[in-house]
């Protein structure tokens, strides 16, 4: 029987592909020295101010240790800061060092590409994870070039309610669009390896087919145009082993993810433009949203284990950032194709969702300061590791810095002594001590908040951004609000970012699941077994700065605030409503919500259809078992998909060592019809699961048998089908 | 293989039933078998109920037939057995497979067919029906195939151990990446550290 395909991609690289040899980058060391050297010249220049400051009350032990935190952080700070003056500079001037103006593209023709669209996911929300595919498809075959592409889900599901689910939604989408033969369904035996596994699981058994291979997220979506503007570009620069878009976070309708979905649009493009401008071609990889050139991929990026425990050794979490780092270092160029639109991604909805992502993220990053002492790696990458690093090490290392000041001025209060002041910098400077502060504070301030401005400003500049922000008055409202919002939620992150960083760095390991997406609203109840303790903190040390120093209490209240205020907080910044009541007063306005593309309309409005049908699995336990056993269509299609695996000799082989074709499993199955799948475990379920002979028996027992002879679970499972 | 629409009660029933039963079984018997059938068409997704009752029927006729040799057998296990037998002889009949010996996931594969084919959106009237069918169905039939991918080029990463030498890459200090400009950052902190020092 031949198997009936639509016509597939092209399957062999050209000659043109195979010939490709990877070009040195061109230097950028300048761009490199100018930028940091600006940000360790602002850093020096404010820290002898601070440095000075901590001379006037006389210097100690505990006065070095706050100054080295102080310049660390301020350092991280007046990077970001950097990065949004350059980005700006560049934006208001024109940047043409950048990919999308490097070659003449547009006329590029892709013929003879082969790209292959991965959907790597894993006990995902099925529904969305589809609507995304179905939303990129439908715009991709608006570009006429379809037929290049194809899409692969690849699922590393554990539960087998998802897992059924995954192959019903599948057959069901491939039948609507007649996408048979172009969107594939493949689900791994074990998920070793998480997500680089899964990816390297499809290189190994397809990679050689597909010159490109596009990366998507659970939530990801990406107009056809952009897509093929992508191969593009990967066929006008042969040097180029990959290039990351940079995903506009949307559909956000909780408070909280409404936030950050404007912060992420309104300032993302001034900080990017701004990395673009020191990375160049020695960008970074995102996990996501990127295109990359499979054959050197395949040849570098294999990753391996590190050695020694957790939390440095064994698998390498966030794997992105080192595959970016080994593609440079085989002198393939990475980029950020930072001005291409259409790519498009989600947010979590609440602020404890966000921190859950945090903690995922925490031990990946965690583990980059370990690889980046790679030997043959270059210096940027080195430096995009250590900043992955220092996203959660300054949090621990502000908390240091907090609480060495609390413990200065009461070892202070407790010495007996008073407070003389000698003078420093003054006959220069002519400024009182608490006027020194003041200087040291405001200029903190203003690195922090001078890219906030700064995307502000050009908004003046530029008509169609400030409408598609709804207006300056709109978007200086909400910058205000973020800021605001902001500054109650960084203490938060800090104490959440120093928790994670220590269970860590004490061994604690990090369940790799699905992500948790959808706004929900956080009750009260959860909020406050999540937020206790940050309460606590915040009652406690507001409490001790009191007693001890009251004018130092005042200066700490926005620390504080966010600490006790945590549980009203978290549950008002979930709330759906709220975002709506938000939007309705043209607070926090993206360009997506002013004018939604096609693509994510088309998202939209399945989402909407989608949810209005029936649940099935909510019904009944094991729905998905119900579903897989008893449904003539979902058995066929699981069964075959099981029938097909054997051919694989990499999955026939682990399917004989996971046990399947024994009669051990017909005995498993034996009792799930006479007791139920409450009788079976869950590794018993999953391989039964994974028996094609076992389910295709138990299908045709499962209706053959007399009901009354078979656990009454599967009475409830076969009611579905009675009229 | 046709399947005659019988109107009257009379065409149920047996010489030998007594009142309350068809076949020798009580109604009620019946009545579930009858039950049992009809969701698994609905589950296959016959929607049409003249078809569906159609279907049931033809079953239900042939499992009556076999009633009164197999008294021991419930009649819901001789429906679903006719079902089974019905619905298996078709798919082999459609499918070009013989009967005897036929590929055990036979159902499987039809069942397959049957959705691939778009039997519940399109063929309803085709499906239990003898032949000939029409090309277009059955064509969609035999080349109803299902695939998780195209075919396999199978390769193998491989992944290199990672050298991490940092005390290796410390002797080898003037070849570490920008040690030039960190050299001209630590001056400026010196200066920095002298101002401090002359100005105090």
């Amino acid at each position: 029987m031949q198997p009936v395909l639509t016509e597939s991609a092209p399957r062999k690289p050209t000659p043109a592909h195979v010939g490709i040899v990877p070009v040195r980058p061109p230097k950028r060391g300048l761009r490199v020295f100018f930028f940091f050297s600006s940000a360790v010249v602002l850093t020096g220049a404010v820290s002898l101010l601070f440095a000075d400051l901590l001379w006037r009350t006389g210097w100690s032990a505990s006065r070095t240790v706050l100054l080295v935190l102080f310049v660390i952080l301020f350092l991280l700070a007046a990077i970001g800061c950097m990065q949004g003056l350059y980005g700006f500079v560049l934006r208001i001037l024109g940047d043409r060092h950048r990919i999308t103006l490097m070659t003449d593209y547009h006329e590029r023709s892709i013929a003879g590409t082969s790209t292959a669209l991965l959907f790597p996911i894993c006990n995902e929300d099925v529904v969305r994870v589809f609507g995304g595919l179905r939303a990129t498809y439908l715009s991709l075959a608006q570009t006429g070039e379809l037929h290049r592409f194809d899409f692969f889900i690849l699922s590393d599901s554990t539960e087998p309610n998802k897992w059924i689910e995954e192959e019903r939604r599948w057959i069901e989408l491939v039948r609507e669009l007649g996408a048979l033969g172009r969107v594939y369904y493949r689900r791994r035996l074990t998920n070793e390896d998480r997500k680089s596994g899964n990816i390297r699981d499809f290189l190994n058994v397809w990679g050689k087919r597909y010159r490109y291979f596009v990366v998507f997220d659970a939530d990801s979506v990406m107009r056809g145009e952009t897509l093929v503007t992508l191969v593009k570009l990967m066929e006008a620069n042969p040097a180029v082993g990959l290039i990351q878009t940079v995903p506009g976070v949307v559909n956000a309708s909780s408070l909280f993810g409404r936030i950050q979905q404007f912060a992420n649009r309104f300032y993302t493009p001034l900080f990017i433009t701004g990395l673009n401008f020191w990375a160049q071609g020695f960008a970074n990889y995102w996990g996501h949203n990127a295109i990359i050139r499979t054959e050197p991929f395949m040849q570098h990026c294999d990753l391996p284990r590190l050695p020694g425990r957790k939390p440095f050794g064994g698998q390498i979490l966030s794997h992105d950032f080192v595959e970016a780092a080994l593609l440079l270092r085989a002198n393939w160029q990475v980029w950020f194709a930072y001005d291409l639109e259409g790519s498009y991604e989600e947010a979590p909805q609440d602020m404890i969702a966000n921190a859950q992502r945090d903690r995922r993220w925490c031990q990946g990053n965690l583990q980059h300061a370990l690889v980046m002492f790679v030997r043959g790696l270059r210096g940027i990458s080195r430096l995009h590791l250590l900043f992955g690093v220092m996203g959660y090490l300054a949090s621990p290392l502000w908390l240091a810095f907090l609480l060495t000041f609390n413990w200065i001025r009461l070892s202070h209060k407790f010495s007996g002594l008073s407070d003389i002041t000698v003078r420093a910098f003054t006959p220069y400077l002519n400024l009182t001590a608490t006027q020194h502060a003041f200087v040291v504070f405001m200029i903190c301030m203003v690195v922090l908040l001078l890219p906030k401005c700064l995307a502000l400003v050009e908004l003046v500049f530029d008509t169609a951004r400030r409408r598609a922000f709804g207006g300056l008055r709109c978007a200086t409202a909400s910058v205000l609000l973020e800021t605001a919002f902001s500054a109650l939620h960084a203490p938060l992150q800090m104490l959440w970012h120093t928790s994670f960083v220590v269970t860590s760095l004490l061994g604690g390991s990090v369940r790799w699941g699905g992500q948790r997406r959808l706004a929900g609203g956080v009750t009260w109840r959860t909020a406050l077994r999540r937020h206790w303790w940050h309460m606590l903190i915040g009652l406690v040390w507001g409490g001790l700065i009191w007693w001890f120093d009251r004018p130092v209490f005042w200066w700490f209240t926005p620390v504080l605030a966010g600490m006790v205020l945590s549980v009203p907080l978290s549950v008002a910044v979930s709330n759906t409503r709220l975002g709506a009541h938000a939007r309705a007063l043209c607070l926090f306005l993206t360009p997506e919500e002013i004018s939604t593309p096609p693509e994510l309309a088309e998202l939209q409005m399945r989402m909407v259809v989608k949810q209005k049908e029936p649940g099935r699995e909510e019904s009944l336990p094991d729905a998905g078992l119900a579903e897989a056993v008893l449904d003539p269509y979902v058995n066929a299609v699981h069964v075959s998909l099981l029938r097909e695996k054997r051919l694989n000799p990499v999955y026939a082989a682990g399917l004989e060592k996971l046990g399947v074709g024994k009669p051990e499993i017909r005995a498993i199955a034996e009792r799930l019809l006479m007791r139920g799948p409450g009788a079976l475990s869950p590794q018993e379920k999953i391989l039964v699961l994974n028996d094609a002979d076992v389910m295709a028996w138990l299908h045709r027992q499962a209706w053959l048998r007399p009901t009354e002879t078979l656990a009454s679970w599967w009475q409830v499972a076969l009611q579905r089908y009675t009229r | 293989m046709d399947i005659p629409l019988e109107s009257t009660i009379g065409s149920w029933a047996f010489p030998r039933d007594e009142p309350g039963k068809l076949a020798g079984r009580p109604l009620e018997e019946w009545n579930a078998a009858y039950g049992k059938v009809e969701s698994y068409f609905n589950a296959l997704c016959v929607r049409n109920k003249v078809l569906l009752g159609q279907l049931v029927i033809h079953v239900l006729k042939r499992a009556m037939a076999r009633a009164p040799a197999e008294p021991h057998r419930s009649a819901t296990e001789l429906a679903v057995e006719e079902l089974d037998r019905v619905v298996t002889d078709w798919f082999a009949q459609v499918l070009q497979v013989p009967a005897e010996g036929a590929d055990p996931l036979l159902s499987t594969r039809g069942r397959l067919a049957l959705l691939l084919a778009d039997m519940p959106g399109k063929w309803q009237d085709q499906f239990l029906r003898p032949g000939p069918w029409p090309d277009q169905f059955v064509n969609a039939m035999r080349q109803a195939y299902l695939r998780s991918g195209p075919d396999f080029q199978l390769s193998q990463m491989s992944p290199r151990e990672f050298d991490l030498g940092p005390i290796t890459t410390l002797t080898k200090f003037s070849r570490l990446p920008y040690v030039k400009m960190v050299m001209v950052w630590a001056t400026f902190a010196l200066l920095l550290i002298l101002i401090f020092y002359l100005t105090h």
